[in-house]
């Protein structure tokens, strides 16, 4: 995203529903700020525990697909 | 002359192209040693919690400070108020330790919230013509020591303040196509450069 010219990365369940939110946040926020540093890339990822779980979409109920709501 | 702009956080690469414009040269400055080829420094609009947990995590702070001390610095929006003496609505999460370059009072979000953003074209003193100034959740300076100059009002608030080499707008410039004002503080940094 900061690539693509983006000044700031808006995180939500990735950070939350992940198993360790506090330090996956900084450790964001800091990949953000040096994203082209790739030293301070792997320095800041170290350590950080599983991310969030992706989903499987046949496991999502029909009722709370994105795409059918709203009218 | 080389310009740096801290790019930690907020809208430093408006700033790099108004540079790049004026064909200055300009680097990021994100690390103590940054500092050490550049002759004047440009701190940008973002939110000014997150610039300074950055500037505090990577160390900074002693190095800003002694840089606002002795070269030319220009703040614009949250930039400015890292540079202001007394920061009024700084109740957050955290406090924010300013560097006090600028005998001013500053209130965050002083025009109000983000919905409040605005634009005016005001009138700017060095310059003839009018200046499309833009207001994005702007901070709002409640007072002004008399050793700072006013440079620009609007509805009887400073809106752009000077003193010696340090400059400030509480609005963004580097979101235009307008580069009078990185003009007006390149000039700053050229003659300070020369005097020294």
């Amino acid at each position: 995203m900061m690539y693509l010219g983006a000044e700031s990365v808006f995180v939500g369940s990735g950070i939350f529903k992940s198993s360790d939110p506090s330090n996956r946040a900084k450790a964001i926020v800091e990949a953000t700020t040096y994203y082209d540093d790739y030293d301070k890339l792997v320095e800041v990822s170290m350590g950080l525990k599983d991310a969030m779980e992706g989903l499987d979409i046949s496991d999502i109920p029909e009722e709370s697909l994105m795409q059918n709501r709203g009218w | 002359m080389k310009i740096g702009v801290l790019s930690l956080q907020g809208d430093y690469l408006n700033h790099i192209n108004t540079l790049k414009e004026l064909d200055i040269s300009y680097c990021k400055v994100r690390y103590s040693s940054d500092f050490d080829c550049i002759d004047g420094l440009i701190i940008p609009g973002g939110e000014s919690t997150a610039i300074y947990n950055l500037i505090e995590k990577e160390n900074l702070y002693d190095k800003i400070l002694e840089f606002v001390n002795t070269k030319p610095v220009y703040g614009t929006c949250a930039g400015l108020i890292l540079l202001s003496k007394v920061i009024l609505n700084n109740n957050y999460a955290k406090n924010i330790k300013s560097f006090n370059a600028l005998d001013i009072e500053i209130e965050r979000n002083g025009w109000g919230r983000q919905i409040n953003s605005f634009i005016e074209e005001v009138k700017i003193k060095p310059f003839n013509e009018k200046f499309r100034a833009i207001f994005i959740r702007a901070p709002k300076i409640k007072s002004v020591n008399k050793d700072v100059e006013v440079l620009s009002e609007f509805k009887g608030t400073p809106i752009m303040v000077r003193k010696d080499n340090i400059l400030g707008t509480t609005f963004h410039p580097e979101l235009t196509n307008d580069i009078r004002i990185h003009n007006y503080f390149s000039n700053i940094v050229e003659n300070h450069k020369v005097l020294c």
